[in-house]
């Protein structure tokens, strides 16, 4: 489940300093990250900038695309995003987020060992965001840690059910009945460890999934790894307290932290939280006392414990090597030939746009000269006119020319980086975009030109097909992987088949051995969300 | 001159109809797509038809075959094809059925105003103008034992503008020569090539491309 609050509410504001309203806040935010980038995201230097390289056959319109719309980029995170319905005191203001673009990426430490060679078996743990690195760095991993204790949380639950199934089937197998119900429960433990294994995968993790357990008692039971089952053991207990603690303990904060509030608004007899009644306001102050405990447990061992079930995770859901090894040459395979298919698409797609493009106006312009020179002898008057026209013709084909060079490497994205260029795009989307990008440092050259084509991409549909009155367009690295997701109000149902540009989207994704995710329901929401690996 | 030009560049469209309007030719319609080309062919019954080889909806080769299905419906249609790059593929497609009134044009050549006349004008007398692009790619891809080596440099000239549809006298214009040279050069050219020699301008057009078509391994 998720929720999305504006982040600008006053409750949010913890540091005494004046709430930015949300215009004034993107305002701010968008000059912050300019000087982060190195330039003014409005300057004239972006003006010029044209079309969007990705909106395809975009002409024309060069430097028309700024207009009232501007000034709704905002820099980073005015807005937070809730996997669970708590609404957690600790909502990061604007101004607080924003010092995490202006400081050198706290959260984004990079990961301690390289990109795990498939086949080892293991992941290498994330490594832990070191606690001393401000306060945004802390209000971030206790969010990222509730988030995992949820996750873990509903694993946990369902794991625990199934390991009481499991025991109950084991029962009846011994009066033989049970042997009937063994591929059914085998097929659930897949599904739950698959389950797992996707969870895990959203935070970084390089699990593959395991695929449905084939039917039938006998290939069933042969195709359930050990560790599959201590996984469930193990996680069926300790993965269900750690989630258990990780969700209650934010809980109790909120609850404990307001309850003098709530004991003086709403007057009970004998309203007790826990175990001592409380009569006086006195008493009411110990409760809040104990609610600033369970804040900063929160804070400092929510993180952990929301990650430890990924631990043994990690460990035990990891594939057999041999298998994990096929599975991925031929992943690699196929995103090899996704390569050169995308490569060759995009050849096609830059020959189109020139031959279309300059090289049918420089045609125009010798034309145009041809007669100019013939008339010149003739009418001197018409031949004026035909070299004004060969002018403009020239002038269309330098134009035509930039646009297709800013397609095939946009030189923005070398000048400003990846949140700059982004930061662009989304200024000139007719709809207001807020844009939160925190991808610590450069990238791969490749990874940012992807991400760039699939902002491009996905900001044209927005604009074209989705009938959005807001969109959200997020950037972060995690772990060694970059996520690009981009959130709109519309009206749902894209379909990467109807030709919207998705299908490219996805091509290309593919090619950098990234995923495409997108969810488009009927009547809305959009989300889009792209990762690629960012490993070398 | 009637002409219908056919050509999905606006621009270029108009540039045409500009030019060829400012030196008295009477261009009685312009089309951006195969249809509205074959209707305002059946509409206006043209003496030529200028036609781009890439038009909608695919944008690869629908000018050639709608220039294809309208010299079917009126043998006696000349056709100039433009074209933005030389393809040597259409040029022997086009010259397959009968070099008669035919040329294929880099879109460029019109700008050099006279010579594109010219061409155009010997399209529609009947006669055939490839470009000297063509040309020279027909040349350079022949396998280099098919006896174009046992020419000399001055016959080789001679061959490669008698290829682009030229006549005696315009060849020997070009290269600044007298007409009985020129008229020496071929027949030697046609020696060396095992041709038998012939005065009809598109005869010999067709030969040479035909002979560079087989010595080309197709």
């Amino acid at each position: 489940m998720r929720a999305t609050l504006p982040a600008a509410h006053p409750g949010g504001d913890e540091r005494g300093r004046a709430p930015e309203g949300d215009d004034a806040g993107g305002d701010a935010d968008a000059h912050r990250q300019d000087a982060r980038g190195g330039d003014d995201v409005h300057g004239d230097g972006d003006r010029d900038q044209g079309p969007q390289p990705g909106a395809g056959a975009g002409r024309g319109g060069g430097g028309d695309g700024h207009g009232g719309s501007s000034g709704r980029v905002s820099g980073s995170g005015s807005t937070l995003r809730l996997r669970v319905p708590v609404l957690h005191p600790a909502c990061c203001p604007p101004q607080v987020q924003q010092a995490a673009l202006l400081a050198p990426s706290p959260h984004q430490a990079p990961p301690a060992a390289p990109r795990s060679a498939y086949g080892r078996g293991v992941t290498p743990p994330e490594r832990a965001p070191a606690a001393a690195r401000g306060p945004v760095a802390v209000l971030r991993s206790a969010r990222d840690g509730l988030l995992r204790s949820a996750g873990a949380l509903g694993t946990g639950g369902r794991a625990l059910l199934l390991l009481l199934g499991c025991a109950l089937v084991a029962a009846l197998c011994v009066v033989g009945v049970g042997l009937l119900l063994v591929p059914a429960a085998v097929r659930a433990l897949r599904r739950l460890t698959d389950a797992e294994r996707a969870r895990l995968r959203r935070w970084g993790a390089d699990l593959p999934p395991a695929g449905p357990a084939p039917a039938g008692l006998r290939p069933g039971v042969a195709a359930v790894v050990p560790r599959e089952v201590a996984w469930l053991l193990v996680h069926a207990g300790a993965g269900l307290l750690c989630g258990l603690v990780g969700v209650l303990l934010p809980v109790y904060a909120v609850r404990d932290l307001t309850f003098p509030l709530w004991w003086t608004l709403v007057p009970v007899a004998d309203a007790s939280p826990w175990w001592w009644a409380v009569r006086d306001a006195a008493d009411a102050r110990e409760v809040a006392l104990l609610g600033l405990l369970w804040a900063v447990l929160t804070l400092t061992a929510v993180p952990a414990l929301g990650r430890l079930p990924g631990t043994w995770g990690r460990w035990l859901l990891a594939p057999p090597p041999g298998t994990d090894l096929t599975l991925r040459v031929a992943e690699l395979t196929a995103s090899r030939a996704a390569a050169l298919d995308a490569h060759v698409v995009e050849l096609r797609r830059i020959e189109r746009s020139l031959h279309d493009g300059a090289q049918n106006r420089l045609v125009g312009v010798t034309v145009l000269l041809g007669a100019a020179r013939r008339s010149l002898a003739r009418d001197p008057a018409v031949t004026d006119d035909l070299l004004e026209q060969a002018q403009s013709a020239a002038e269309q084909a330098l134009a035509e020319l930039r646009s297709v060079v800013r397609a095939i490497l946009p030189p923005v994205l070398l000048d400003r980086g990846l949140a700059g260029a982004v930061s662009g795009l989304a200024a000139a989307c007719p709809v207001p975009c807020r844009v939160e990008v925190d991808v610590g440092g450069r990238l791969p050259a490749s990874v940012e030109a992807t991400a760039y084509f699939v902002v491009a991409e996905g900001l044209t549909n927005v604009a074209r097909h989705s009938g959005a009155g807001a969109a959200q367009l997020s950037l972060r690295r995690r772990g060694d992987q970059l996520v690009v997701r981009l959130v709109d109000d519309g009206r749902g149902g894209a379909d990467p088949a109807d030709g919207s540009g998705l299908a490219g989207v996805e091509h290309r994704v593919r090619a950098h051995d990234g995923r495409l995710e997108l969810r488009s329901p009927p009547g809305g929401p959009t989300e889009l969300e792209v990762v690629l690996p960012c490993g070398s | 001159m009637r002409i219908v030009i056919g050509e999905d560049d606006a621009l270029l469209r108009e540039g045409l109809t500009l030019l060829l309007r400012a030196e008295g030719l009477d261009v009685v319609a312009t089309a951006g797509d195969p249809d509205d080309l074959l209707a305002a062919l059946d509409e206006h019954r043209p003496d030529v038809a200028i036609v781009d080889v890439r038009m909608p909806p695919t944008h690869t080769d629908e000018g050639i075959r709608a220039a294809v299905e309208g010299r079917r419906r009126r043998p006696e249609l000349a056709v100039l094809v433009l074209s933005a790059y030389v393809e040597q593929a259409f040029a022997t497609d086009l010259l397959a059925g009968g070099a008669h009134g035919l040329g294929y044009l880099l879109k460029e050549r019109v700008g050099r105003v006279g010579e594109f006349l010219d061409a155009l004008h010997r399209v529609a007398a009947g006669g055939t103008a490839v470009d000297p692009e063509v040309v020279a790619q027909l040349l350079t891809r022949t396998r280099p034992d098919a006896g174009l080596d046992r020419l000399s440099a001055r016959e080789r000239e001679v061959l490669e503008l008698m290829a682009e549809g030229l006549g005696n006298s315009a060849i020997a214009a070009r290269l600044v020569v007298t007409e009985g040279a020129v008229h020496k050069h071929i027949r030697s050219i046609f020696a060396k090539l095992d041709l038998a020699p012939a005065d009809n301008v598109d005869r010999r057009v067709v030969a040479v491309l035909r002979w560079l078509r087989t010595a080309d391994g197709r």
